[in-house]
């Protein structure tokens, strides 16, 4: 049996490129003193216990503050997770990344 | 929502120790799939089952997005190979684990769930509890069912344990 090696096709896949509709519009501001935002965006696969608790884990958040989080996630399509530095934002959006959340960075606007 | 049941597919023992309770051939088809799963991560890049694995970090700034995912891509790689070969040794062997085994245990079943639930086409108004049992993915939506129940023990025990 070979469940996920079957071929794929047509898959239509959300891209973060398509979710451009939804995103704030960034104003062309001087980047110099905005910081940077970590965003994670709503899907259909990850299980609202497991974002929560990966936010509480990833950023120390109390379990109530990473509930209000996945619900803000999931009920406005994205939520604002971390703010700081680039390199801050780079090791942030990795440590979602490795547990299959789907985050993406951005400067502030 | 589920009931908690006495003894659940894992278990927190207490002092930091864990046990997943799994028959043989739960354990058996859990490693076949960890191997596919591997086999998965080596693929092409461009491959639509890495999507929701390698996710873009970008999504405004291509160019960044590109200089990103050159130095981080190769890292994620290796994190979820680590986590893949504490799970095939957590899962061939009987003895009770750490958190960090169940960490990573929790990693590669959401893993799992990503390629699977792609794969099935998950989304917000379709429902894998909808697949018809005469539909060929019906044995996908079952695996993807059991791995999200699995998952949520896994998730429910490290938050409590």
């Amino acid at each position: 049996m070979s469940f996920l090696t079957e071929s794929v096709h047509a898959l239509g896949l959300p891209q973060a490129s398509d979710t451009q509709v939804a995103e704030p519009e960034v104003r062309e501001t001087p980047e110099t003193d905005l910081p940077w935002i970590v965003l994670v965006w709503n899907d259909p696969i990850n299980l609202m216990s497991y974002v929560s608790f990966v936010f509480q884990k990833l950023f120390g958040y109390s379990k109530e503050k990473a509930d209000l989080l996945m619900i803000d996630v999931h009920e406005k399509g994205r939520a604002v997770v971390s703010t700081g530095t680039k390199e801050r934002a780079e090791i942030d959006v990795f440590r979602l990344h490795e547990h299959g959340l789907w985050a993406t960075m951005q400067k502030d606007s | 929502m589920r009931k908690r049941k006495k003894a659940g597919p894992v278990e927190a023992l207490g002092d930091g120790v864990f046990r997943i309770n799994l028959t043989e051939d739960e354990r058996t088809t859990l490693l076949g799939f960890v191997d596919q799963l591997e086999q998965v991560l080596s693929a092409e890049h461009s491959d639509p089952r890495l999507r929701r694995l390698f996710p873009t970090a970008y999504h405004e700034n291509p160019d960044l997005d590109e200089e990103y995912q050159g130095y981080m891509r190769d890292e994620l790689r290796q994190s979820r190979a680590a986590s893949i070969a504490t799970v095939r040794d957590v899962l061939q062997s009987p003895e009770t684990l750490t958190e960090a085994q169940l960490y990573a245990f929790m990693m590669v079943l959401n893993s799992l769930r990503l390629v699977l639930g792609t794969l099935l086409g998950v989304s917000e108004d379709e429902d894998t509890d909808d697949i018809d049992d005469d539909d060929p993915t019906f044995g996908q939506a079952q695996l993807y069912g059991y791995l999200g129940w699995l998952l949520e023990w896994t998730v429910d025990t490290l938050s409590n344990g």
